[in-house]
């Protein structure tokens, strides 16, 4: 119905002010939280663990007071991923050894113990990644983020890591999202307007799908260019200079509350990383399967 | 006053070492004094913003120099002094807004200077305070006006403490009010602060206020006074395409008729304050042939015979972003009529959803609520078939050259009726008789590089491509935007005629002159909702009103207002000097009052009476 609401489903990146606890984090305690509850769950091949994981995170998104459905919009923008890495998986990973009990057979296509559990965890994986990410950005607006991330990074100057830079691409990036996304939902009705057909979605013809999306990208390129050269004349009257010398208008400060949300992910880390987690093959078995 | 920036033969070539290199600036010399306030005027390519951006250093003199202070722009290492010494506000708002938090922003140029955080602070401060927008500082700088980002760039200039602020076109792309909020601004700090003010603009109206008026053309400067030195040589002035005020317009045209009226007046007050004082020594005057004058200019549209209703909007609901937390009702109650054949305006401040309302003109956007009925189609009907609907309605976006995207003109314009799955000889004619619709010679232009025309020339381009689809009912929103006065004149002009053909047009425009010259009818919008719907006499006549939603009235009609506050009646009944509201009507009443009144005293005078 909403052909042009372009930016309803991308919830990542959209601050929802609600004022909750975990809004009020200092920015840099909720990347590192993040950091590490991301590294925990990534090399963690207990089904337990995930789903301890998966709990983790959904009491986190209660915390943080943001209506659930909402959170869940971004999952269908992962949707196509997600199907892409469950239809891979379930093709071929049948072929990977060990298999354990092997459940159908069809050439050389198999459907086995070992593929079932891996293809359930990664789907209880990227199912947190997602919800863990998007809470980052659903909490903390833009700016918090980015000067998050330049003091974390500080501290790597003097091994070359261009903190300051980074923060600022990606400030300047965020800043022109909003700007381009108007500009694209414009262009767009305007082709509209001239009897563009753009509900067609030719995904299964690209070239003829990259054919009806010129009269989108060609301007919104132009656009950008333009611009980016406005851009670098507005930061040069300003006096731009990168590095050294620059002074900082933002403070951040962090409490007691921030120290102990980075512990506390950081010993969540060493406990998903150290404790004996009952590995996937043990329950299986243990339920008979 | 010592001089503060000086040009001395400066010329600046582009492409240099190409096969066609391009004289933007030829041998301009040029001194800026401390505390005057300039105005650069010029057409589009006449070189002024080239100019401007020698005056900090972004572009070096391909020969000649320029001084800021004592320093010379050639020197790289005295640019960082330079541009805190000249600060400078450019065109596009969105454009030089870095950071993604209004004070932020304001921050970046003392951060780059390395000003301590203390010191910063207070700049800030004091920045956001001298352009009001103290109360902003939190915001996300998308999410304000035009006028209001616009005023966010100025005090990121500010807050380097420059002494000069140039502004590099920077009311071109704002509402009117928005462009009063800026010069507000730029004024104050002169008078206030005594900062430099070097304002480059294609407004007339900007150049009023200004101590000195430097006019440019092909990359020289053609013209150098004082605004009233140069509002006299208004031939000189047409021929170098620039629009003259309205109040001198009107002025000129009472001194053609009654020699002894000032002609060089800039302001409504000094043309009120003239027709006040206008002495009434003249012996005789043709009284007939003067009233004869005036009836042929104030010539009434013809009524329309039809009343077939296009367009209707009944209690119009629209919601941004539904379904989601960050919902906002963007339209609450919103209703209107086209009537077949009419060019209706549509006025609002800016978010008062004149935008989104027309764009459920051709479904592009559906109703939340009430209904829209357009060609006998219901908007809100899901089987509609919308990519027939938006064949008879034509909508023409705001700056609609930024959606141009062919190669070469003929066939960007051949996109729409391509889409209509053509022949190739219809699809050619259609292009033709659009290209010719806006004055575009098909020969001529059809092979052009799309990205090697002129801003007017785009824009005309861009609404052929819809006139190439041939619709019955024109949308155009904001068609004048952003153009010089010649652009937005030629344009004006193919829309007119367009009309004549018996095209249906509705307009959303923020220039209310032009509004009065053309419309039968007008809707005025605010918070989502119609609150004034009548004829542009009816609807101007309530200025106050208007005021008080941030809109303005006509110039005619604002000098009409004051005339009468200061007990001057210029037509025999009172409540018709409310409905003059062009240049024109302005004209013809004023003409017909100052003969009656002169002849009134002849008469006393020779003992008539």
């Amino acid at each position: 119905m909403e052909e042009f609401d372009l930016l309803r489903n991308v919830t990542i990146g959209q601050y929802i002010p609600t004022g909750s606890a975990i809004h009020r984090l200092d920015p840099r305690a909720k990347i590192l939280a993040a950091t590490f509850l991301i590294l925990a769950i990534s090399f963690n091949t207990s089904i337990i663990a995930n789903l301890l994981f998966l709990l983790v995170t959904l009491v986190l998104a209660k915390l943080s007071r943001i209506e659930f459905r909402y959170i869940l919009r971004g999952l269908l923008l992962g949707l196509p991923i997600l199907i892409f890495i469950f239809v891979m998986q379930f093709l071929f990973l049948g072929g990977v050894e060990p298999a354990g009990k092997i459940y159908w057979e069809w050439g050389w296509f198999r459907l086995t113990r070992y593929g079932l559990q891996t293809m359930v965890i990664s789907l209880i994986r990227i199912v947190s990644f997602i919800f863990l990410t998007s809470l980052v950005t659903m909490t903390a607006t833009t700016t918090e983020l980015t000067h998050g991330v330049e003091r974390i990074l500080q501290p790597f100057r003097r091994f070359g890591v261009p903190a300051h830079e980074l923060a600022l691409i990606l400030t300047i990036a965020l800043r022109f999202v909003p700007t381009l996304a108007e500009e694209a939902e414009r262009i767009l009705k305007a082709q509209a307007s001239r009897r563009a057909d753009v509900s067609q979605r030719r995904i299964w013809r690209p070239d003829k799908a990259a054919k009806a999306y010129l009269p989108l990208i060609v301007p919104l390129f132009l656009g950008a260019f333009r611009r980016a050269e406005d851009l670098v004349y507005a930061m040069e009257a300003r006096c731009y200079v990168s590095g050294e010398g620059r002074s900082k208008f933002v403070l951040l400060k962090s409490s007691w509350v921030d120290y102990t949300v980075i512990i506390g992910a950081f010993l969540f880390m060493l406990l998903m990383a150290l404790y004996p987690w009952p590995a996937v093959k043990e329950i299986f078995s243990g339920l008979g399967l | 006053m010592p001089p503060i920036i000086q040009l001395q033969q400066v010329s600046y070539i582009y492409n240099a070492d190409s096969e066609h290199p391009v004289y933007a600036l030829r041998d301009v010399t040029l001194t800026v004094t401390a505390g005057e306030y300039v105005v650069i005027l010029g057409h589009n390519g006449s070189g002024k913003s080239t100019l401007a951006k020698h005056l900090n250093g972004l572009l070096a003199p391909t020969a000649g120099n320029v001084l800021v202070k004592e320093w010379n722009t050639k020197e790289s290492n005295h640019l960082r002094a330079i541009r805190s010494t000249v600060g400078m506000v450019f065109q596009t708002p969105d454009n030089q807004i870095v950071a993604t938090i209004v004070e932020e922003d304001v921050a970046f140029g003392p951060e780059n200077l390395g000003i301590p955080r203390e010191e910063m602070l207070k700049r800030v401060d004091w920045s956001l305070e001298q352009v009001n927008m103290s109360e902003f500082r939190h915001r996300a700088p998308h999410l304000l006006s035009g006028g209001q980002k616009q005023r966010i760039c100025i005090a990121g200039v500010l807050a380097m403490q420059p002494d000069v602020l140039v502004l590099d076109e920077s009311t071109a792309m704002l509402d009117p009010m928005g462009r009063q909020e800026v010069l507000e601004v730029a004024q104050r700090l002169n008078r206030e602060q005594g900062t430099t003010v070097v304002a480059i603009t294609h407004f007339m109206q900007e150049a009023i206020a200004a101590d000195r008026v430097i006019v440019m053309a092909e990359g020289r400067i053609v013209l150098e006074g004082t605004p009233r030195e140069l509002f006299r040589q208004v031939d000189r002035l047409r021929e170098l395409h620039l629009d003259i005020p309205p109040a001198t317009e009107i002025a000129l045209a009472l001194h053609e008729r009654f020699p002894d009226f000032p002609a060089d007046i800039l302001a409504v007050e000094e043309l009120v304050e003239a027709v006040n004082l206008y002495p009434t020594r003249r012996t005789s005057t043709d009284l007939e042939q003067v009233t004869r004058y005036g009836q042929e200019k104030q010539q009434a549209k013809p009524q329309l015979a039809t009343y077939n209703a296009l367009i209707t909007m009944h209690h119009l609901v629209h919601d941004y972003m539904r379904g989601t937390p960050l919902q906002v009702r963007a339209l609450h109650d919103v209703n209107l009529e086209i009537r077949q054949g009419e060019i209706v305006g549509v006025i609002g401040h800016t978010g008062s959803g004149k935008s989104t309302a027309i764009q459920h003109m051709n479904a592009l956007l559906r109703p939340h609520g009430g209904n829209v009925t357009v060609l006998t189609h219901d908007i809100a009907n899901k089987n509609l078939d919308v990519r027939e609907l938006r064949r008879r309605v034509g909508l023409v976006f705001q700056f609609p050259e930024a959606q141009l995207f062919e190669r070469y003109v003929g066939d960007d314009i051949a996109y729409g009726p391509r889409n209509l799955k053509l022949s190739r000889e219809e699809i050619r004619e259609r292009v033709r008789r659009a290209m010719a619709a806006v004055g575009l010679g098909f020969d001529e232009f059809k092979d052009r590089m799309t990205f090697s025309l002129s801003g007017g020339q785009m824009r005309r381009v861009a609404l052929a491509g819809v006139l190439a689809l041939e619709p019955e009912i024109l949308v155009l929103d904001e068609p004048t935007a952003g153009l010089d006065p010649e652009g937005r004149a030629q344009l004006m002009e193919h829309i007119l005629a367009l009309h004549r053909a018996g095209t249906t047009m509705v307009m959303i425009s923020h220039d209310m002159d032009e509004l009065a010259k053309i419309c039968d009818r007008i809707y005025v919008l605010a918070d989502g909702r119609t609150v004034l719907e009548g004829t542009p006499g009816t609807i101007f006549a309530q200025a106050d009103y208007l005021r008080s939603l941030g809109l303005g009235i006509p110039v005619a009609t604002q000098i009409m207002r004051t005339l009468a506050a200061q007990g001057i009646d210029v037509t025999p009944a009172p409540e018709d000097a409310a409905a003059i509201y062009t240049t024109q009507q302005a004209i013809a009443a004023l003409t017909q009052w100052l003969a009656r009144e002169q002849s009134q005293r002849n008469e006393v005078r020779n003992g008539r009476i």
